[in-house]
């Protein structure tokens, strides 16, 4: 579903990208964990292109996507993204957050659109909240309001960066019960997270990236109980702490 | 305030100065003066108002700008036109300003104008662009605190760049700008009396006219203190409606979580 080979990233003198190469089967959750400034987001944001790989090539659905004439706004309907920051329309309710993209993207009609993101919304566990503003959602509820968001465009996958880390504990388990339902469900996800038992429940791979390279690759029980390198060793041992 | 303001104009400064707001034979020769001059206020405010809220967005937008030369010229604009006093930026303008139009436009456009109502319409333009320095501020600032976040969460969907501009960046831009924006138009409707010095026909203007009437005529002469009080009522009740109007935009607009920038 994703293919990633040989891509490198330069940020000027900063070499974020090494040369990563990968995939992702259709209906396969893969996990990315790895110590900060390793290039885990610029990874994400190649593959929808919010950054332009310099070389290396990401297909979508044997598409290659990052080479010239190909539009944008298409390879980002093809992945949903959810942020860190969650990132919604401070302006917009809930429900009008999930609506912009259906009407202005897919052109659908507002009612049609609003009847499809009540769905989401209620996937999400949010039905009640379709009139409220971001603002007066909890942080757990607000990155669902942004997941529902990122499915209205009925995407082929979804990448989360770090989707929990910018949340209260005590809200951590509703975004990642969201999360293991659609993984569940068939959806193609890479996720960038140090949750562990996210990974390991939901995970069928881990990917352990440091300083701009995949260093190993493996299923969750051997990346975190018998992993081969030793770097992945040290980074496990601080997270698993 | 209300209550302050209408005994000092009724009650406390009359008493201290010996004159009447309600006199009949005041307004009967006031009026005509005062209709015109407020007349012409209007006018000016409906010429630069609308002029600086486009070019203070325009100059906003450019000095957030991606595009470097967008960035460097709106902010010499705005270094310029806000570090000059208004009134030496209309004398420049009703210096200058006639002179800066080429003379076969001035024929063809303007022929039916005289000159001087040609510098008082460029002074006004230059008032604008005075007010829309500010207001480029306003709107830069009202750019900037919509987190880039947004932005690319609305790329992420699959928004063209204009859509996001349309849909995620200007609503906000716009409810953040508000505030200070009322404020703003405030000091404008304020400045335009700055025109009387070059004769504009404005409020300020035909006040002064009635008062070279009334030495040589013989009226009282502490109609000079009705006069300006009358003036200064007006220009409270201008200022205020603004700002009273703005408000209430601004509660209409009122989203939970965009609060407005102060500046
Ligand atoms: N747009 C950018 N311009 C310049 N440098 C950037 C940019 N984006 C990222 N970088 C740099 O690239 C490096 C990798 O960043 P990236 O965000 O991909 O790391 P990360 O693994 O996601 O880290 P974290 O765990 O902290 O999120 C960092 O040194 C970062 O400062
Ligand atoms: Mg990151």
């Amino acid at each position: 579903m994703i293919r990633v080979n040989d891509v490198q990233k330069h940020f000027g003198a900063l070499h974020v990208l090494r040369g990563i190469t990968f995939e992702v089967q259709k209906g396969e959750a893969i996990v990315i964990i790895g110590p900060s400034g390793s290039g885990k987001s610029t990874l994400l944001r190649c593959i929808n292109l919010l950054v332009e790989p310099d070389s290396g090539q990401v297909f979508i659905d044997g598409v290659q996507v990052n080479r010239h004439g190909i539009r944008h706004e298409w390879v980002r309907q093809q992945v949903g993204m959810v942020f860190q920051s969650f990132n919604l329309f401070t302006h917009l309710t809930a429900i009008d957050n999930v609506t912009l993209g259906l009407t202005r993207v897919k052109g659908m009609t507002h009612d049609k659109a609003v009847e499809k993101a009540r769905e989401l919304l209620a996937r999400v566990g949010l039905a009640a909240k379709e009139n409220s503003y971001p603002a007066e959602l909890s942080g757990g509820q607000q990155q669902r309001v942004a997941i529902a968001r990122a499915l209205a465009m009925d995407p082929k996958a979804m990448l989360f960066d770090e989707p929990t880390s910018a949340l209260d504990p005590e809200y951590i388990r509703e975004v990642l019960d969201v999360m293991t339902a659609l993984a569940r469900e068939g959806m193609t996800m890479i996720v960038v997270t140090h949750e562990m038992g996210f990974a390991s429940n939901v995970a069928s791979r881990i990917l352990f990236m440091d300083a701009g390279k995949i260093v190993e690759e493996g299923s969750a029980e051997q990346i975190f109980h018998r992993p081969k390198e030793e770097r992945t060793r040290s980074f496990v041992s601080k997270i698993l702490r | 305030m209300v209550v302050a303001g209408l005994l000092m104009a009724f009650v406390i400064l009359p008493a201290i100065f010996n004159f009447s707001l309600l006199s009949t034979q005041f307004w009967q020769i006031y009026t005509r003066f005062y209709i015109t001059g407020l007349f012409g206020t209007f006018f000016y405010v409906a010429l630069t108002l609308p002029l600086s809220v486009v070019l203070g967005f325009l100059m906003g937008w450019a000095r957030v700008s991606r595009i470097r030369i967008f960035r460097w010229p709106a902010s010499l604009y705005v270094n310029i036109f806000r570090g000059l006093p208004p009134l030496i930026l209309v004398i420049f303008a009703s210096l200058f300003g006639t002179s800066l139009i080429p003379q076969p436009i001035l024929d063809r456009f303007f022929a039916g104008f005289r000159r001087g109502d040609i510098a008082v319409g460029i002074a006004a333009i230059a008032i604008a662009m005075h007010s829309s320095a500010y207001q480029a501020e306003i709107f830069r600032a009202g750019f900037q605190s919509v987190p880039k976040g947004q932005v690319e969460a609305a790329q992420a969907l699959g928004l063209r760049s204009w859509q996001g501009m349309r849909h995620v960046i200007l609503p906000q831009t716009f409810r953040l700008s508000l505030p200070p924006l009322g404020n703003e138009f405030a000091v404008l409707i304020k400045d335009t009396s700055i025109l009387a010095g070059i004769a504009g026909t404005e409020l300020v203007a035909k006040s002064r006219d009635l008062l070279g009437v009334l030495s040589a005529s013989g009226l009282p002469i502490v109609w000079i203190f009705a006069v300006w009080t009358v003036v200064a009522i007006t220009y409270l009740v201008l200022t205020y409606s603004v700002t009273r109007g703005l408000r209430l935009l601004e509660r209409k607009f009122h989203t939970p979580g965009l609060e407005a920038i102060s500046l």
